[in-house]
Protein backbone atom coordinates (compact mmCIF):
# COMPACT_ATOMS: atom_id res chain seq x y z
CA UNK A 1 0.00 0.00 0.00
CA UNK A 2 2.84 2.02 1.02
CA UNK A 3 4.86 1.38 -2.54
CA UNK A 4 1.77 2.35 -4.15
CA UNK A 5 1.29 5.79 -2.42
CA UNK A 6 5.07 6.63 -3.63
CA UNK A 7 4.57 4.90 -7.26
CA UNK A 8 1.46 7.16 -7.53
CA UNK A 9 3.22 10.24 -6.78
CA UNK A 10 6.02 9.43 -9.01
CA UNK A 11 3.10 8.67 -11.57
CA UNK A 12 1.75 11.80 -10.59
CA UNK A 13 5.21 13.88 -10.76
CA UNK A 14 5.75 13.21 -14.44
CA UNK A 15 2.37 14.14 -15.44
CA UNK A 16 1.88 17.44 -13.52
CA UNK A 17 5.77 18.16 -15.15
CA UNK A 18 6.82 18.35 -11.42
CA UNK A 19 10.44 19.79 -11.92
CA UNK A 20 10.63 20.91 -8.51
CA UNK A 21 9.46 18.12 -6.71
CA UNK A 22 10.35 15.09 -8.12
CA UNK A 23 13.93 14.82 -6.47
CA UNK A 24 12.29 14.52 -3.17
CA UNK A 25 9.68 12.37 -4.40
CA UNK A 26 11.81 9.96 -5.95
CA UNK A 27 14.22 9.91 -2.24
CA UNK A 28 11.46 9.41 -0.46
CA UNK A 29 10.23 6.14 -2.42
CA UNK A 30 13.94 4.71 -1.95
CA UNK A 31 13.57 5.85 1.98
CA UNK A 32 10.54 4.17 2.04
CA UNK A 33 11.94 0.96 0.41
CA UNK A 34 10.37 0.98 -2.99
CA UNK A 35 12.03 -0.95 -5.11
CA UNK A 36 13.95 1.29 -7.77
CA UNK A 37 13.21 -1.01 -10.60
CA UNK A 38 9.60 -0.58 -9.92
CA UNK A 39 9.94 3.03 -9.02
CA UNK A 40 11.10 3.70 -12.56
CA UNK A 41 8.92 0.47 -14.91
CA UNK A 42 5.58 1.12 -12.38
CA UNK A 43 5.73 4.13 -11.28
CA UNK A 44 7.68 7.23 -13.79
CA UNK A 45 6.63 5.02 -16.50
CA UNK A 46 3.28 4.81 -16.69
CA UNK A 47 3.32 8.45 -16.07
CA UNK A 48 5.50 9.08 -19.53
CA UNK A 49 3.04 6.83 -21.14
CA UNK A 50 0.35 8.46 -20.32
CA UNK A 51 2.16 12.33 -21.36
CA UNK A 52 2.46 10.54 -24.64
CA UNK A 53 -1.14 9.47 -25.05
CA UNK A 54 -1.82 13.06 -23.95
CA UNK A 55 0.40 14.17 -26.73
CA UNK A 56 -0.84 11.78 -29.18
CA UNK A 57 -4.35 12.89 -28.59
CA UNK A 58 -3.30 16.61 -29.06
CA UNK A 59 -4.17 17.54 -25.24
CA UNK A 60 -0.58 18.35 -24.73
CA UNK A 61 2.21 19.79 -27.25
CA UNK A 62 5.80 19.20 -27.39
CA UNK A 63 6.80 21.23 -24.60
CA UNK A 64 4.79 19.00 -22.22
CA UNK A 65 6.25 16.06 -23.99
CA UNK A 66 10.05 17.50 -23.63
CA UNK A 67 9.33 18.68 -19.77
CA UNK A 68 8.14 15.49 -18.58
CA UNK A 69 11.31 14.13 -19.87
CA UNK A 70 13.08 16.14 -17.93
CA UNK A 71 11.47 15.35 -14.98
CA UNK A 72 12.00 11.48 -15.61
CA UNK A 73 15.54 11.95 -15.90
CA UNK A 74 15.55 14.39 -12.81
CA UNK A 75 13.95 11.14 -10.88
CA UNK A 76 16.57 9.07 -12.39
CA UNK A 77 19.61 10.45 -11.06
CA UNK A 78 17.91 10.28 -7.73
CA UNK A 79 16.77 6.25 -8.64
CA UNK A 80 19.71 5.07 -10.23
CA UNK A 81 22.46 4.62 -7.62
CA UNK A 82 19.36 2.33 -5.92
CA UNK A 83 19.41 0.02 -8.65
CA UNK A 84 21.77 -3.38 -8.28
CA UNK A 85 24.09 -4.45 -11.14
CA UNK A 86 21.94 -5.77 -13.89
CA UNK A 87 18.65 -4.72 -13.39
CA UNK A 88 16.76 -2.62 -15.96
CA UNK A 89 19.30 -4.11 -18.45
CA UNK A 90 18.22 -3.63 -22.10
CA UNK A 91 19.48 -6.63 -23.51
CA UNK A 92 16.00 -8.04 -24.18
CA UNK A 93 14.56 -4.97 -25.88
CA UNK A 94 14.22 -4.28 -29.90
CA UNK A 95 16.64 -1.54 -31.03
CA UNK A 96 15.97 1.42 -32.43
CA UNK A 97 18.44 3.96 -34.34
CA UNK A 98 17.70 7.14 -35.01
CA UNK A 99 19.12 10.23 -36.80
CA UNK A 100 18.93 12.97 -38.78
CA UNK A 101 20.81 13.15 -41.55
CA UNK A 102 23.89 14.75 -43.38
CA UNK A 103 23.16 18.91 -43.51
CA UNK A 104 20.29 19.01 -42.10
CA UNK A 105 20.33 20.52 -37.96
CA UNK A 106 16.83 19.74 -37.03
CA UNK A 107 16.09 17.75 -34.33
CA UNK A 108 13.05 18.04 -33.03
CA UNK A 109 10.63 15.63 -34.74
CA UNK A 110 13.56 13.29 -34.06
CA UNK A 111 13.48 13.86 -30.56
CA UNK A 112 10.04 13.11 -30.32
CA UNK A 113 10.03 9.87 -32.11
CA UNK A 114 12.77 8.89 -29.61
CA UNK A 115 10.98 9.51 -27.07
CA UNK A 116 8.00 7.47 -27.49
CA UNK A 117 10.30 4.81 -29.11
CA UNK A 118 11.44 4.52 -25.53
CA UNK A 119 8.12 4.90 -24.23
CA UNK A 120 6.85 2.46 -26.23
CA UNK A 121 9.64 -0.44 -24.71
CA UNK A 122 12.67 0.19 -27.52
CA UNK A 123 15.72 0.83 -26.96
CA UNK A 124 16.17 4.07 -28.93
CA UNK A 125 19.89 4.70 -29.63
CA UNK A 126 19.83 8.39 -30.73
CA UNK A 127 22.43 9.51 -33.28
CA UNK A 128 21.80 13.11 -33.24
CA UNK A 129 21.81 15.45 -36.22
CA UNK A 130 23.63 15.64 -39.53
CA UNK A 131 24.92 12.22 -39.19
CA UNK A 132 27.29 11.27 -42.69
CA UNK A 133 25.77 7.99 -43.75
CA UNK A 134 29.25 6.19 -43.21
CA UNK A 135 28.36 6.97 -39.72
CA UNK A 136 24.77 5.81 -39.66
CA UNK A 137 25.86 2.62 -41.84
CA UNK A 138 28.28 2.07 -38.86
CA UNK A 139 26.06 2.40 -36.09
CA UNK A 140 23.74 -0.37 -37.82
CA UNK A 141 26.41 -2.40 -38.10
CA UNK A 142 27.13 -2.69 -34.27
CA UNK A 143 23.85 -2.61 -33.01
CA UNK A 144 22.08 -4.32 -35.47
CA UNK A 145 18.66 -2.42 -34.54
CA UNK A 146 15.34 -3.52 -35.69
CA UNK A 147 14.70 -0.54 -37.08
CA UNK A 148 16.45 2.47 -38.54
CA UNK A 149 14.23 6.23 -38.85
CA UNK A 150 15.85 8.94 -40.86
CA UNK A 151 14.89 12.24 -40.61
CA UNK A 152 14.93 15.12 -42.57
CA UNK A 153 13.28 18.84 -42.30
CA UNK A 154 14.28 20.56 -45.63
CA UNK A 155 13.46 19.09 -48.97
CA UNK A 156 17.54 20.11 -49.72
CA UNK A 157 18.88 17.24 -47.39
CA UNK A 158 16.19 14.91 -47.24
CA UNK A 159 18.18 13.22 -50.57
CA UNK A 160 20.73 12.10 -47.88
CA UNK A 161 17.91 9.30 -46.53
CA UNK A 162 18.40 7.62 -50.38
CA UNK A 163 22.41 7.91 -49.63
CA UNK A 164 22.14 6.21 -46.26
CA UNK A 165 19.92 3.18 -47.69
CA UNK A 166 22.19 2.92 -50.73
CA UNK A 167 25.16 2.46 -48.04
CA UNK A 168 23.28 -0.26 -46.26
CA UNK A 169 22.62 -1.85 -49.55
CA UNK A 170 26.39 -1.81 -50.21
CA UNK A 171 27.38 -2.91 -46.97
CA UNK A 172 24.64 -5.99 -46.87
CA UNK A 173 22.95 -5.02 -43.94
CA UNK A 174 19.51 -3.20 -45.96
CA UNK A 175 17.51 -6.93 -45.50
CA UNK A 176 18.15 -7.23 -41.65
CA UNK A 177 16.45 -3.53 -40.76
CA UNK A 178 13.30 -1.81 -41.12
CA UNK A 179 13.73 1.53 -42.59
CA UNK A 180 11.02 4.53 -41.43
CA UNK A 181 11.68 8.22 -43.19
CA UNK A 182 10.54 11.04 -41.95
CA UNK A 183 9.77 15.32 -41.79
CA UNK A 184 8.36 17.63 -43.04
CA UNK A 185 8.69 17.69 -46.88
CA UNK A 186 9.17 13.20 -47.05
CA UNK A 187 6.38 11.95 -48.91
CA UNK A 188 5.13 8.34 -48.81
CA UNK A 189 6.22 8.69 -52.77
CA UNK A 190 9.24 10.03 -51.95
CA UNK A 191 9.96 7.39 -49.36
CA UNK A 192 8.65 4.74 -52.11
CA UNK A 193 11.31 5.89 -54.44
CA UNK A 194 14.23 6.00 -52.31
CA UNK A 195 13.18 1.83 -51.35
CA UNK A 196 12.25 3.25 -47.72
CA UNK A 197 10.27 0.77 -45.77
CA UNK A 198 7.46 3.67 -44.81
CA UNK A 199 6.90 7.51 -44.37
CA UNK A 200 6.37 8.38 -41.28
CA UNK A 201 3.49 10.76 -41.31
CA UNK A 202 3.99 12.09 -38.48
CA UNK A 203 6.06 10.92 -35.42
CA UNK A 204 3.01 9.20 -33.52
CA UNK A 205 2.01 7.17 -36.89
CA UNK A 206 5.80 6.56 -37.31
CA UNK A 207 5.93 4.48 -34.00
CA UNK A 208 2.83 2.86 -34.09
CA UNK A 209 4.37 1.40 -37.51
CA UNK A 210 7.37 0.96 -35.21
CA UNK A 211 5.45 -0.87 -32.60
CA UNK A 212 3.83 -3.28 -35.40
CA UNK A 213 6.82 -3.87 -36.88
CA UNK A 214 8.64 -5.03 -33.45
CA UNK A 215 5.43 -7.40 -32.95
CA UNK A 216 5.54 -8.65 -35.97
CA UNK A 217 9.18 -9.69 -35.17
CA UNK A 218 7.85 -10.97 -32.56
CA UNK A 219 5.84 -13.09 -34.11
CA UNK A 220 8.31 -14.21 -36.58
CA UNK A 221 6.69 -12.58 -39.21
CA UNK B 1 -7.73 48.06 -68.81
CA UNK B 2 -3.72 47.50 -69.06
CA UNK B 3 -1.88 44.62 -67.34
CA UNK B 4 -0.95 45.20 -64.07
CA UNK B 5 2.98 45.31 -63.04
CA UNK B 6 4.53 42.47 -61.08
CA UNK B 7 4.83 44.95 -57.57
CA UNK B 8 1.19 45.95 -58.83
CA UNK B 9 -0.12 42.17 -58.56
CA UNK B 10 1.15 41.12 -55.34
CA UNK B 11 0.30 44.51 -53.58
CA UNK B 12 -2.99 44.41 -54.74
CA UNK B 13 -3.44 40.67 -53.48
CA UNK B 14 -1.78 41.72 -50.26
CA UNK B 15 -4.88 44.48 -49.54
CA UNK B 16 -7.40 42.17 -50.13
CA UNK B 17 -7.98 43.60 -53.51
CA UNK B 18 -8.24 41.41 -56.93
CA UNK B 19 -5.56 41.65 -59.11
CA UNK B 20 -5.89 40.85 -62.51
CA UNK B 21 -4.38 37.63 -62.29
CA UNK B 22 -2.70 35.24 -59.49
CA UNK B 23 0.65 36.91 -58.41
CA UNK B 24 3.51 34.28 -57.99
CA UNK B 25 7.14 35.49 -57.48
CA UNK B 26 10.19 34.03 -56.45
CA UNK B 27 12.15 35.55 -53.43
CA UNK B 28 15.36 36.64 -54.12
CA UNK B 29 17.67 34.63 -51.79
CA UNK B 30 16.36 31.38 -53.29
CA UNK B 31 15.78 31.94 -56.97
CA UNK B 32 18.31 30.94 -59.79
CA UNK B 33 18.85 33.63 -62.12
CA UNK B 34 19.49 32.02 -66.29
CA UNK B 35 17.15 31.31 -68.85
CA UNK B 36 14.37 29.52 -67.22
CA UNK B 37 14.25 32.54 -64.91
CA UNK B 38 13.99 35.07 -67.09
CA UNK B 39 11.90 33.05 -69.49
CA UNK B 40 9.60 33.03 -65.98
CA UNK B 41 9.77 36.31 -65.35
CA UNK B 42 8.89 37.64 -68.82
CA UNK B 43 5.92 35.26 -68.66
CA UNK B 44 5.13 37.11 -65.30
CA UNK B 45 7.11 36.03 -62.08
CA UNK B 46 7.84 38.63 -59.49
CA UNK B 47 10.71 39.03 -57.40
CA UNK B 48 10.76 39.59 -54.43
CA UNK B 49 13.56 41.14 -52.18
CA UNK B 50 13.91 41.44 -48.56
CA UNK B 51 16.66 44.33 -46.90
CA UNK B 52 16.29 45.70 -43.61
CA UNK B 53 15.47 49.44 -42.68
CA UNK B 54 17.71 49.27 -39.66
CA UNK B 55 21.12 48.84 -38.39
CA UNK B 56 22.17 47.30 -34.91
CA UNK B 57 24.61 48.86 -32.58
CA UNK B 58 25.38 46.59 -29.43
CA UNK B 59 27.00 49.30 -26.76
CA UNK B 60 29.58 48.17 -24.28
CA UNK B 61 29.66 44.90 -25.89
CA UNK B 62 33.14 43.35 -27.83
CA UNK B 63 31.90 41.39 -30.27
CA UNK B 64 34.83 38.62 -31.56
CA UNK B 65 35.07 36.05 -34.29
CA UNK B 66 37.34 33.49 -34.44
CA UNK B 67 38.18 30.36 -36.55
CA UNK B 68 37.90 26.99 -35.01
CA UNK B 69 37.95 25.49 -38.47
CA UNK B 70 38.38 26.96 -41.49
CA UNK B 71 38.88 25.19 -45.56
CA UNK B 72 37.11 27.60 -48.14
CA UNK B 73 34.25 24.93 -48.04
CA UNK B 74 33.23 24.98 -44.84
CA UNK B 75 34.17 27.14 -41.67
CA UNK B 76 33.21 26.71 -37.93
CA UNK B 77 33.34 29.94 -36.39
CA UNK B 78 32.76 31.04 -32.75
CA UNK B 79 31.72 34.76 -31.89
CA UNK B 80 31.92 36.13 -28.44
CA UNK B 81 30.26 38.70 -26.56
CA UNK B 82 32.12 40.31 -24.02
CA UNK B 83 30.15 42.59 -21.96
CA UNK B 84 30.89 44.37 -18.31
CA UNK B 85 28.57 41.50 -16.49
CA UNK B 86 30.10 38.47 -18.28
CA UNK B 87 30.67 36.95 -21.83
CA UNK B 88 28.64 34.07 -23.81
CA UNK B 89 29.72 32.75 -27.36
CA UNK B 90 27.77 30.86 -29.92
CA UNK B 91 29.53 28.64 -32.67
CA UNK B 92 28.60 28.56 -36.15
CA UNK B 93 29.17 26.20 -38.97
CA UNK B 94 29.45 27.64 -42.53
CA UNK B 95 28.54 25.31 -45.57
CA UNK B 96 30.47 25.74 -49.13
CA UNK B 97 28.13 28.76 -50.59
CA UNK B 98 27.98 30.99 -47.74
CA UNK B 99 28.48 34.69 -48.54
CA UNK B 100 28.72 33.31 -52.47
CA UNK B 101 24.34 34.96 -52.18
CA UNK B 102 22.83 31.61 -52.67
CA UNK B 103 22.37 28.33 -54.32
CA UNK B 104 25.35 26.25 -54.57
CA UNK B 105 24.53 22.84 -52.51
CA UNK B 106 22.45 23.62 -49.51
CA UNK B 107 20.27 26.17 -48.03
CA UNK B 108 22.54 26.91 -45.27
CA UNK B 109 24.66 29.59 -47.99
CA UNK B 110 22.37 32.54 -46.25
CA UNK B 111 21.81 31.41 -42.55
CA UNK B 112 24.94 29.02 -40.76
CA UNK B 113 24.19 26.41 -38.50
CA UNK B 114 24.48 27.20 -35.30
CA UNK B 115 26.13 24.42 -33.26
CA UNK B 116 26.49 25.48 -29.90
CA UNK B 117 24.02 27.98 -28.50
CA UNK B 118 25.39 31.54 -26.40
CA UNK B 119 22.70 30.83 -24.00
CA UNK B 120 24.04 27.49 -21.83
CA UNK B 121 22.88 27.87 -18.57
CA UNK B 122 21.06 30.40 -15.84
CA UNK B 123 24.32 32.87 -15.65
CA UNK B 124 24.32 33.56 -19.41
CA UNK B 125 20.84 35.47 -19.35
CA UNK B 126 22.18 38.51 -17.68
CA UNK B 127 24.94 38.89 -20.55
CA UNK B 128 22.11 38.97 -22.88
CA UNK B 129 19.87 40.94 -21.06
CA UNK B 130 22.94 43.37 -20.89
CA UNK B 131 23.18 43.21 -24.85
CA UNK B 132 19.41 44.10 -25.13
CA UNK B 133 19.57 46.63 -22.82
CA UNK B 134 22.38 47.90 -24.79
CA UNK B 135 21.26 47.53 -27.97
CA UNK B 136 20.92 50.89 -30.17
CA UNK B 137 18.16 50.75 -33.42
CA UNK B 138 18.87 52.96 -35.88
CA UNK B 139 17.23 53.63 -39.70
CA UNK B 140 18.98 52.79 -42.72
CA UNK B 141 17.00 52.91 -45.42
CA UNK B 142 19.69 53.27 -48.38
CA UNK B 143 19.53 49.65 -49.04
CA UNK B 144 15.73 49.65 -49.54
CA UNK B 145 15.75 52.78 -51.49
CA UNK B 146 18.38 51.10 -53.46
CA UNK B 147 16.47 47.96 -54.21
CA UNK B 148 13.07 49.66 -54.90
CA UNK B 149 15.37 51.52 -57.42
CA UNK B 150 16.80 48.35 -59.18
CA UNK B 151 13.73 46.32 -58.91
CA UNK B 152 10.72 48.74 -60.53
CA UNK B 153 8.04 47.29 -60.97
CA UNK B 154 9.53 43.56 -61.51
CA UNK B 155 8.36 42.94 -57.88
CA UNK B 156 8.51 43.91 -54.56
CA UNK B 157 11.07 45.53 -51.84
CA UNK B 158 10.10 44.19 -48.49
CA UNK B 159 11.56 45.23 -45.07
CA UNK B 160 12.05 42.32 -42.24
CA UNK B 161 13.49 41.43 -39.61
CA UNK B 162 14.15 37.37 -39.40
CA UNK B 163 13.21 37.02 -35.34
CA UNK B 164 11.58 39.32 -32.65
CA UNK B 165 10.49 38.54 -29.09
CA UNK B 166 10.35 34.74 -27.92
CA UNK B 167 11.54 33.38 -31.24
CA UNK B 168 14.79 34.92 -30.72
CA UNK B 169 15.37 32.71 -27.67
CA UNK B 170 13.48 29.92 -29.03
CA UNK B 171 15.63 29.91 -32.83
CA UNK B 172 18.60 32.29 -31.66
CA UNK B 173 19.70 32.53 -28.27
CA UNK B 174 18.66 29.23 -26.83
CA UNK B 175 17.47 27.43 -29.74
CA UNK B 176 15.37 24.34 -29.74
CA UNK B 177 17.32 21.61 -30.57
CA UNK B 178 16.83 18.84 -28.39
CA UNK B 179 13.87 20.83 -26.60
CA UNK B 180 16.38 23.47 -25.02
CA UNK B 181 14.13 26.47 -25.13
CA UNK B 182 11.19 24.21 -23.31
CA UNK B 183 14.19 22.76 -20.49
CA UNK B 184 15.26 26.39 -20.25
CA UNK B 185 11.18 28.01 -20.12
CA UNK B 186 10.70 25.18 -17.75
CA UNK B 187 13.81 25.22 -15.18
CA UNK B 188 13.97 28.87 -15.28
CA UNK B 189 10.57 30.64 -15.96
CA UNK B 190 11.77 34.31 -14.73
CA UNK B 191 14.95 34.30 -16.51
CA UNK B 192 13.26 33.50 -19.55
CA UNK B 193 10.67 35.50 -18.72
CA UNK B 194 12.40 38.71 -17.99
CA UNK B 195 14.31 38.12 -21.15
CA UNK B 196 11.33 38.18 -23.25
CA UNK B 197 10.53 41.69 -22.20
CA UNK B 198 13.70 42.88 -22.41
CA UNK B 199 13.94 41.71 -26.00
CA UNK B 200 10.62 43.04 -26.66
CA UNK B 201 11.24 47.10 -25.08
CA UNK B 202 14.47 46.96 -27.47
CA UNK B 203 12.47 46.39 -30.27
CA UNK B 204 10.30 49.29 -29.65
CA UNK B 205 12.12 51.85 -31.55
CA UNK B 206 12.69 49.05 -34.71
CA UNK B 207 8.59 49.26 -35.20
CA UNK B 208 8.62 52.77 -35.42
CA UNK B 209 11.89 53.00 -38.00
CA UNK B 210 10.32 50.22 -40.29
CA UNK B 211 6.89 52.66 -39.92
CA UNK B 212 8.70 54.96 -41.72
CA UNK B 213 10.70 53.29 -44.10
CA UNK B 214 10.07 53.51 -48.00
CA UNK B 215 8.67 49.75 -47.69
CA UNK B 216 5.44 48.82 -48.17
CA UNK B 217 5.86 45.41 -46.70
CA UNK B 218 7.04 44.45 -43.20
CA UNK B 219 8.12 40.55 -42.77
CA UNK B 220 8.06 39.24 -39.18
CA UNK B 221 10.19 35.98 -40.51
CA UNK B 222 9.33 34.08 -36.80
CA UNK B 223 8.58 30.74 -38.59
CA UNK B 224 5.83 30.12 -36.71
CA UNK B 225 5.12 26.05 -36.56
CA UNK B 226 3.15 25.15 -33.52
CA UNK B 227 4.79 22.35 -32.94
CA UNK B 228 7.37 24.39 -30.97
CA UNK B 229 5.07 27.47 -30.36
CA UNK B 230 1.49 25.24 -28.88
CA UNK B 231 -1.30 28.23 -28.05
CA UNK B 232 -0.46 28.86 -25.07
CA UNK B 233 3.04 30.35 -25.77
CA UNK B 234 1.30 31.99 -28.74
CA UNK B 235 -1.44 33.74 -26.66
CA UNK B 236 1.65 35.04 -24.26
CA UNK B 237 4.18 35.85 -26.08
CA UNK B 238 3.41 36.12 -29.45
CA UNK B 239 0.13 38.14 -29.71
CA UNK B 240 1.42 40.65 -28.27
CA UNK B 241 4.53 41.18 -29.64
CA UNK B 242 2.74 41.15 -32.61
CA UNK B 243 0.18 43.71 -32.05
CA UNK B 244 2.92 46.32 -31.29
CA UNK B 245 4.47 45.76 -33.97
CA UNK B 246 1.47 46.11 -36.21
CA UNK B 247 0.22 49.34 -33.68
CA UNK B 248 3.26 50.96 -35.25
CA UNK B 249 3.48 50.01 -38.61
CA UNK B 250 0.00 50.09 -39.76
CA UNK B 251 0.23 53.85 -38.28
CA UNK B 252 2.63 54.33 -40.76
CA UNK B 253 0.42 52.47 -43.28
CA UNK B 254 2.39 49.21 -43.75
CA UNK B 255 1.35 46.09 -44.36
CA UNK B 256 2.83 42.84 -42.11
CA UNK B 257 3.31 39.78 -42.64
CA UNK B 258 4.64 36.45 -40.95
CA UNK B 259 6.16 34.00 -41.54
CA UNK B 260 4.38 31.19 -40.71
CA UNK B 261 5.55 27.68 -43.15
CA UNK B 262 5.01 25.05 -39.88
CA UNK B 263 2.19 23.40 -38.92
CA UNK B 264 -0.47 25.81 -38.20
CA UNK B 265 -3.72 23.53 -37.11
CA UNK B 266 -3.13 23.97 -33.67
CA UNK B 267 -3.05 27.86 -33.58
CA UNK B 268 -5.92 27.88 -36.68
CA UNK B 269 -8.09 30.01 -34.09
CA UNK B 270 -6.08 32.22 -32.62
CA UNK B 271 -4.26 33.21 -35.69
CA UNK B 272 -7.82 35.26 -36.61
CA UNK B 273 -7.17 37.60 -33.24
CA UNK B 274 -3.98 38.95 -34.45
CA UNK B 275 -3.38 42.15 -36.65
CA UNK B 276 -0.89 40.52 -38.92
CA UNK B 277 -2.00 41.19 -42.57
CA UNK B 278 -0.13 38.02 -44.64
CA UNK B 279 0.43 34.61 -43.52
CA UNK B 280 3.56 34.18 -45.84
CA UNK B 281 4.84 30.83 -46.62
CA UNK B 282 1.65 29.07 -45.83
CA UNK B 283 2.85 25.34 -46.62
CA UNK B 284 0.11 23.07 -47.40
CA UNK B 285 -0.16 19.31 -46.85
CA UNK B 286 1.82 16.94 -46.24
CA UNK B 287 4.45 19.53 -45.35
CA UNK B 288 1.79 21.99 -43.16
CA UNK B 289 -1.53 21.11 -42.00
CA UNK B 290 -3.80 23.18 -43.23
CA UNK B 291 -4.93 23.63 -46.42
CA UNK B 292 -5.32 26.70 -48.64
CA UNK B 293 -8.98 26.12 -48.67
CA UNK B 294 -9.76 25.79 -44.86
CA UNK B 295 -6.93 28.54 -44.63
CA UNK B 296 -9.08 30.87 -46.45
CA UNK B 297 -11.87 30.01 -44.79
CA UNK B 298 -10.78 30.30 -41.24
CA UNK B 299 -8.91 33.80 -41.78
CA UNK B 300 -11.31 36.02 -43.82
CA UNK B 301 -9.17 39.00 -42.96
CA UNK B 302 -6.12 36.99 -43.80
CA UNK B 303 -3.85 37.45 -47.21
CA UNK B 304 -1.92 34.13 -48.16
CA UNK B 305 1.32 33.80 -49.62
CA UNK B 306 1.40 30.16 -50.40
CA UNK B 307 4.93 28.48 -50.47
CA UNK B 308 5.18 25.71 -53.23
CA UNK B 309 5.90 22.70 -51.40
CA UNK B 310 9.39 21.54 -52.17
CA UNK B 311 8.47 17.58 -51.68
CA UNK B 312 6.91 18.15 -54.74
CA UNK B 313 9.07 19.77 -56.42
CA UNK B 314 11.14 16.29 -55.92
CA UNK B 315 8.93 14.43 -57.78
CA UNK B 316 9.31 16.25 -60.74
CA UNK B 317 7.77 19.15 -63.27
CA UNK B 318 4.83 17.30 -63.92
CA UNK B 319 3.86 16.37 -59.86
CA UNK B 320 4.37 20.37 -60.13
CA UNK B 321 1.57 20.45 -62.21
CA UNK B 322 -0.61 18.51 -60.92
CA UNK B 323 -0.39 20.36 -57.17
CA UNK B 324 0.24 23.47 -58.99
CA UNK B 325 -3.54 22.85 -60.73
CA UNK B 326 -4.83 21.24 -57.01
CA UNK B 327 -3.93 24.35 -54.81
CA UNK B 328 -5.78 26.71 -58.12
CA UNK B 329 -8.79 24.55 -57.15
CA UNK B 330 -8.80 24.87 -53.28
CA UNK B 331 -8.30 28.84 -53.65
CA UNK B 332 -11.96 29.40 -54.58
CA UNK B 333 -12.52 32.94 -56.83
CA UNK B 334 -8.36 33.12 -56.13
CA UNK B 335 -8.36 36.85 -54.10
CA UNK B 336 -6.12 36.98 -51.16
CA UNK B 337 -3.37 34.66 -52.56
CA UNK B 338 -0.07 34.91 -53.99
CA UNK B 339 2.30 31.85 -54.86
CA UNK B 340 5.37 31.79 -53.84
CA UNK B 341 7.80 29.73 -56.08
CA UNK B 342 10.10 28.54 -52.77
CA UNK B 343 11.14 29.52 -50.04
CA UNK B 344 14.00 26.76 -50.29
CA UNK B 345 17.10 26.97 -52.49
CA UNK B 346 17.52 23.89 -55.51
CA UNK B 347 14.04 24.88 -57.45
CA UNK B 348 15.05 23.40 -61.16
CA UNK B 349 14.76 24.82 -64.31
CA UNK B 350 12.26 22.42 -65.03
CA UNK B 351 10.23 22.73 -62.03
CA UNK B 352 10.09 26.54 -62.29
CA UNK B 353 9.12 26.50 -65.66
CA UNK B 354 6.32 23.70 -64.74
CA UNK B 355 5.17 26.06 -61.95
CA UNK B 356 4.92 28.83 -64.68
CA UNK B 357 3.05 27.12 -67.07
CA UNK B 358 0.09 26.96 -64.45
CA UNK B 359 0.14 30.01 -63.08
CA UNK B 360 1.28 32.38 -66.22
CA UNK B 361 -2.56 31.47 -67.39
CA UNK B 362 -4.44 32.16 -63.91
CA UNK B 363 -6.34 35.44 -64.07
CA UNK B 364 -8.79 36.67 -61.69
CA UNK B 365 -11.32 35.81 -60.51
CA UNK B 366 -10.77 31.98 -61.05
CA UNK B 367 -13.68 29.61 -62.08
CA UNK B 368 -13.51 25.88 -62.35
CA UNK B 369 -13.95 25.97 -65.65
CA UNK B 370 -10.73 28.43 -66.02
CA UNK B 371 -8.66 25.46 -63.94
CA UNK B 372 -9.78 23.23 -66.69
CA UNK B 373 -8.48 25.28 -69.27
CA UNK B 374 -5.65 25.51 -68.45
CA UNK B 375 -5.25 22.03 -67.34
CA UNK B 376 -5.80 21.22 -71.38
CA UNK B 377 -3.62 23.56 -72.31
CA UNK B 378 -0.71 21.79 -70.42
CA UNK B 379 -1.67 18.77 -72.26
Amino acid sequence: MADLKHLRALHEAILNMDLEGIGAIAQAAMDAGVEPQAAITDGMVPGMVEVGQKFEEGEFFLSELVVAGEVMKDGMKVIEPYLTVGAGSSDSKAKAIVATVEGDYHDIGKNIVVTLLGVQGFEAIDLGMDVPAAKIVEEVRIHRPAVLGLSALLSTTMARMGDVIEALKAAGLREGVKVIVGGTPVTPEYADSIGADHCALNAIEGVHKCTEWLIDLKEGK
Amino acid sequence: MAEMTRRERMLKASRRQMADRVPFFHNWRHCQQGWAERDCRNRGMGLSWARPSYTFTWHGVEVTETYESFTTATQTLRRTFKTPVGTISQVEKREPGYGQWHGVRGWRDVTPWQTERAIKGPDDYKVLKYMYENLEIEPDYFGLEQAKDWLGEDGMVWDWVPHAGLQLLMIDWVGSEGGRFFVHHARYPDLVEEMYHAISKAYEPLWEIAASSPADFFLLADNVDAVLVNPKLFKKYFMPEWEKCCTALHGGGKLVGVHADGRLAALKHLIPETPIDVIEALHVPQMGDLSLGEALALWPEKVIWTGFPGSVYALGPQATKRQALAMLRDMGTGERVCFEMSTENQVSNENLLALTSVLEHATLPLTPEKIDEIERSLK
